[in-house]
């Protein structure tokens, strides 16, 4: 393997199908791989930077366009780009939230919210997801009520999972944002699994902002990220600076407070702009995606005892899943363990499942060509077989 | 200044990324057939081009 200094060449994607629940939307395009070779260094998109010095202005590359242009596809009023979805989500709260505040957020949600409500000084609220997992428009005006009479307010904002990270569930955006619309609490979609790999429409959705993830679902390298927000919002949230030195009288132009200025000034940013074509193509073969899941998740319901947790029929490529009555009853007898499974996984060229993982784990199967998922799904079934678990069909 | 060099260096590590989506695709079997080993060929005689255009530029 070729080295780089001390550091190995990084070739999994190259001789593995990798299942990673989180890396398989954000591999790179080749588009984005050729972008990333040309522009490595340091301020790479700044070659061209001139007044009003602000990334979103930029011309050549084409930055200025990839800002309109997400914002359109989003169908929202007005798009930025940012280091990462917990950016975005630091950036809203850091907004609308106050001190004491309290914060509407799913019980599913990702440590990155609780923490960006956190920062800002807010206290987090979790919506309870209801049997099947799911958070309910129903649970999530309970949810407001009950916080109203505790904290004598109403919550500065709330923020929804699309596809919540531990299952990989879909949730019913649209019925949740009216829910809190009714009581004025605006919501911020977590498109971290959802923006870059299937359809989105904000309008439709009803939701006030939309933050995602380059690096989760762009195709895009980390850190790197979007923030989408209505018109309405516009203004509040991207406001400029207003400050000056008091011994210099220095200001600083149109910079905006919560980006501070500039956010992602080269390979990142390079990497998203130049995947976004591919990106907005692939989107549109999103039920494709959803087939692939299906025949992997099918097959691992062939395996006698192996429970799927996230729903099924699956609806997104994100899966949960629960071996504990069969790959994991395995593991209790063979001389590697747990990591018999892994390893027999990795023979056939096969990662991203945690070594030692047989009980409950997750895959994802985005990008993965009709080959591959067949093969994939095969694989399970053999790895079964071959350590006598009864597997059906 | 050899702008001509530069765009080979440039054009060769393109149709090497090119390469190595190819690899991604057919990973793990790599058994490149029909349209694939079509690219493949398309690929490799691109490089060759590349190559003499930098041995003529810079050696």
């Amino acid at each position: 393997m070729p080295n780089i200094g001390k550091m190995e060449a990084r070739e999994i994607e190259e001789l593995f199908i990798n299942v990673s629940p989180t890396q398989a939307g954000g591999r790179l395009t080749p588009e984005a791989q050729k972008a990333v070779l040309s522009y490595s260094d340091g301020y790479s998109v700044c070659d061209n930077c001139v007044r009003p010095f602000r990334l979103d202005y930029i011309k050549k590359p084409a930055l200025a366009d990839f800002h309109v242009e997400v914002a359109e596809w989003l169908n929202m009023g007005i798009a930025r780009v940012v280091p990462g979805a917990r950016r975005g989500f630091q950036a809203i709260a850091n907004s609308l939230v106050e001190k004491g505040d309290p914060v509407i957020l799913s019980s599913l949600a990702h440590y990155t919210e609780y923490v960006s409500i956190e920062q800002a000084g807010g206290i987090p609220c979790e919506i309870p997801k209801n049997e099947k997992n799911h958070i309910t428009a129903e649970n999530t005006a309970a949810k407001i009520e009950e916080v109203i009479a505790k904290y004598k307010k109403t919550p500065p904002l709330m923020y929804i999972d699309h596809v919540d990270y531990q299952f990989g569930n879909l949730h019913d955006i649209e019925g949740i944002a009216k829910a809190a619309h009714k009581y004025d609490v605006p919501v911020l979609l977590n498109g971290a699994y959802t923006v870059g790999t299937m359809p989105i429409d904000g309008k439709k959705l009803g939701v006030d902002f939309i933050v995602g993830s380059g690096h989760k679902s762009m195709a895009a390298p980390a850190p790197s990220g979007i923030v989408a927000v209505t018109d309405e919002y516009a203004d509040k949230i991207f406001n400029t600076t207003k400050v000056s030195g008091d011994v210099t009288g220095r200001k600083f132009g149109i910079k905006e407070i919560q980006i501070i200025g500039c956010s992602l000034m080269g390979a990142t940013m390079a990497g998203l702009v130049a995947s976004f074509p591919a990106v907005k193509k692939r989107v549109e073969n999103w039920d494709t995606e959803v087939k692939h899941s299906q025949i992997v998740t099918d097959a691992l319901t062939d395996i006698d005892g192996t429970v799927i947790l996230s729903d099924n029929p699956r609806q997104h490529t994100l899966t949960r899943v629960n071996t504990k009555d069969s790959f994991d009853k395995v593991a209790e007898t063979h001389k590697k363990k747990g990591y018999y499974f892994s390893a027999a996984l990795r023979k056939r060229g096969i990662c991203g499942i945690i070594p030692g993982t047989t009980r409950i784990w997750k895959y994802n199967v985005y990008g993965l060509t009709d080959r591959q998922t067949n093969y994939l799904a095969e694989s399970f079934k053999a790895v079964a077989e071959e350590n006598g678990l009864p597997v059906s069909n | 200044m050899s702008q001509i060099g530069v765009d080979a260096v440039f054009q060769a590590m393109f149709l090497l990324t090119d390469m190595r989506e190819l690899f991604r695709q057919n990973a793990p079997f790599h058994d490149f057939e029909g349209e694939d080993k079509e690219k493949a060929e398309k690929i490799i005689e691109g490089l060759k081009k590349q190559i003499a255009i930098l041995e003529k530029e810079v050696l």
